[in-house]
């Protein structure tokens, strides 16, 4: 009843900050929401019996990526203004493809996901378990997914550098 | 869950302690900072309002309440105002996983003719003791820093943005040295749970099979490193100097705060001491054994578990003590220094520190 009450409580949260984040025209106010959406999704892994995945989702998106994002905004300093929409067509493409996106994720979701019972048997989410099992099953994705960062900072790396040579000329 | 009121009532006490502990951090911290200031520099320092000026903070924060809160015009009302309360939060949340003395089992007891602590209670002086503890704790403390950045952005100030994008641009170079220094403790105590950490460092070991020495993780010379690297960036994350680029008086006017006054002013006031608080609590438990007192094996009755209470108070009140000291002895760095410290010297000395601590525990040395 309690944990009800919460999962409900942070639903709401989560889905209000999510539509602020899309809706409210300043950037700035966008992001913070965005923070206060992914901080009520974590409350929701807690709910889920998944604290470490909880507090990974924290310290991963809330507190470093989205600091960044906020970073790169205040950065560029952008003017509140409203635009008129002025590319028809890629408007219409845009409604219509997400319409689409929503209508398919809806089917699936009630079809697969919803109404159905969870699997029996406890789920296991101590972080010793979960650490033997990324360095012993999963240890081939885990370090491609390495590389793969690796690679995307030398690249921005690179780009960055390049941009600075070339406003030097 | 089955409701039991006694549980609650437990649950609800310390909540009360630790709030009532970290809330009159500030006052007093506050008082010490200017009476060591006059001190090391040699001048009387606030003396008039009580012994010693003691009540100076009372007449400080009376001040704060009775002066004008001034919104200016091209603020973003709405962000300005939650800025402060922003920056309370992770000190306020973090304290709750930090365990503040050693255990005990509640005898039953009549009060008042009716029995209480019936069904086997223990007191476990923490407010919440869960798995992932320091996984918590970063995840909380790496929120800190949108305090300060909303404020800045918030109140529409050249001075106050360029002390948040510093302050941003800091602690987000610092948390990584500063969580990848406790990564080692976390080593050598085989567990994320605070707890786990302080009882791993209730042992001892010994030198020459001669000299006993409580196994403090700053005793255990694989951690010195480890140490050294967690406390300089402890003091980055805090924002005090010699970091404190968020509000770099000389430069930026008072940084990120520099329109905010009256409460919401000494709100930020509060979440800077209460953030030292908090961090200094996490040394004390990281590497100066936490409530462990040293050459005796504490039984696990009420007034041993006072007696580790006091003793992990002392300890964070000498840290926080080592804080004021260092503010007023080391002069402000410059800011391309601090970050390139952060990333070239710092990271890079953590990375190695890991690999240390980790071969020592592999060699069963610690």
């Amino acid at each position: 009843m309690f944990e009800f009450a919460i999962f409900f409580f942070f639903a709401a949260v989560a889905v209000i900050f999510a539509l602020v984040v899309v809706l409210h025209h300043n950037p700035v106010v966008g992001a913070l929401a965005l923070v206060a959406s992914f901080f009520a999704l974590a409350v929701m892994y807690v709910l889920l019996e998944a604290p470490f995945l909880a507090a990974l989702q924290v310290i991963v998106y809330a507190g470093a990526i989205m600091v960044l994002f906020l970073f790169v905004i205040m950065l560029l300093n952008l003017q509140h203004r409203r635009e008129e929409p002025t590319r028809p067509v890629q408007q219409f493409l845009g409604y219509t493809g997400s319409a689409a996106f929503l209508i398919t994720l809806v089917y699936y979701i009630v079809k697969y996901a919803a109404f159905q019972a969870l699997p029996a048997g406890t789920f296991n989410s101590d972080v010793r378990m979960i650490g033997t099992e990324l360095f012993q099953a999963y240890i081939f994705p885990f370090e491609m997914v390495s590389i793969l960062l690796l690679a995307a900072i030398v690249g921005a790396l690179l780009l960055s550098g390049r941009s600075v040579r070339t406003s030097a000329q | 869950m089955p409701f039991d009121p006694t549980d609650i009532a437990l649950s609800i006490l310390k909540i009360v302690i630790v709030l009532g502990a970290l809330l009159n951090v500030t006052p007093i911290m506050v008082w010490v900072e200017r009476r060591g200031s006059a001190l090391i520099q040699d001048r009387p320092g606030p003396n008039r309002v009580g012994p010693f000026g003691l009540f100076q903070s009372f007449a400080d924060a009376l001040k704060f309440i009775l002066k004008e809160d001034i919104i200016p015009e091209q603020a973003h009302k709405w962000l300005y105002t939650l800025a402060p309360m922003f920056g309370l939060l992770p000190a306020l949340t973090t304290i709750a996983v930090i365990p503040w003395g050693l255990a005990f089992r509640l005898p039953p007891k009549r009060i008042f003719g009716r029995m209480f602590f019936e069904g086997d209670y223990i007191f476990n002086p923490i407010v919440a003791d869960v798995n992932i503890g320091i996984l918590l704790i970063f995840a909380l403390a790496s929120l800190g820093v949108y305090g300060i950045v909303t404020a800045g952005w918030a109140s529409s100030n050249k001075y106050s943005l360029f002390g948040a994008i510093r302050a941003s641009a800091q602690m987000i170079s610092y948390e990584l040295a500063l969580t990848l220094a406790a990564v080692s403790t976390l080593l050598a105590a085989g567990s994320v749970k605070l707890t786990d950490i302080v009882w791993q460092q209730t042992q001892y070991f010994y030198i020459f099979n001669v000299i006993k020495i409580p196994a403090w993780n700053v005793f255990s010379p694989s951690m010195w490193l480890s140490f050294i690297i967690f406390v300089v960036a402890a003091f980055a994350e805090t924002n005090r100097l010699p970091f404190d680029f968020a509000e770099a008086e000389a430069e930026l006017v008072a940084g990120y705060h520099t329109e905010y006054s009256s409460m919401k002013f000494a709100l930020f006031f509060m979440a800077e001491y209460m953030a030292m608080a908090a961090m200094s609590a996490l040394v004390a438990t990281l590497y100066l054994g936490g409530w462990d007192i040293p050459w005796w094996d504490e039984p696990q009755v009420w007034w041993a578990s006072v007696l580790t209470m006091l003793f992990f108070t002392a300890k964070v009140v000498a840290l926080l003590l080592v804080f004021v000291w260092v503010r007023w002895t080391i002069p402000r760095l410059k800011y391309d220094i601090l970050m390139r410290l952060g990333w070239k010297v710092f990271l890079p000395l953590a990375f190695v520190n890991i690999l240390i601590v980790a071969f020592f525990v592999a060699k069963h040395w610690i």
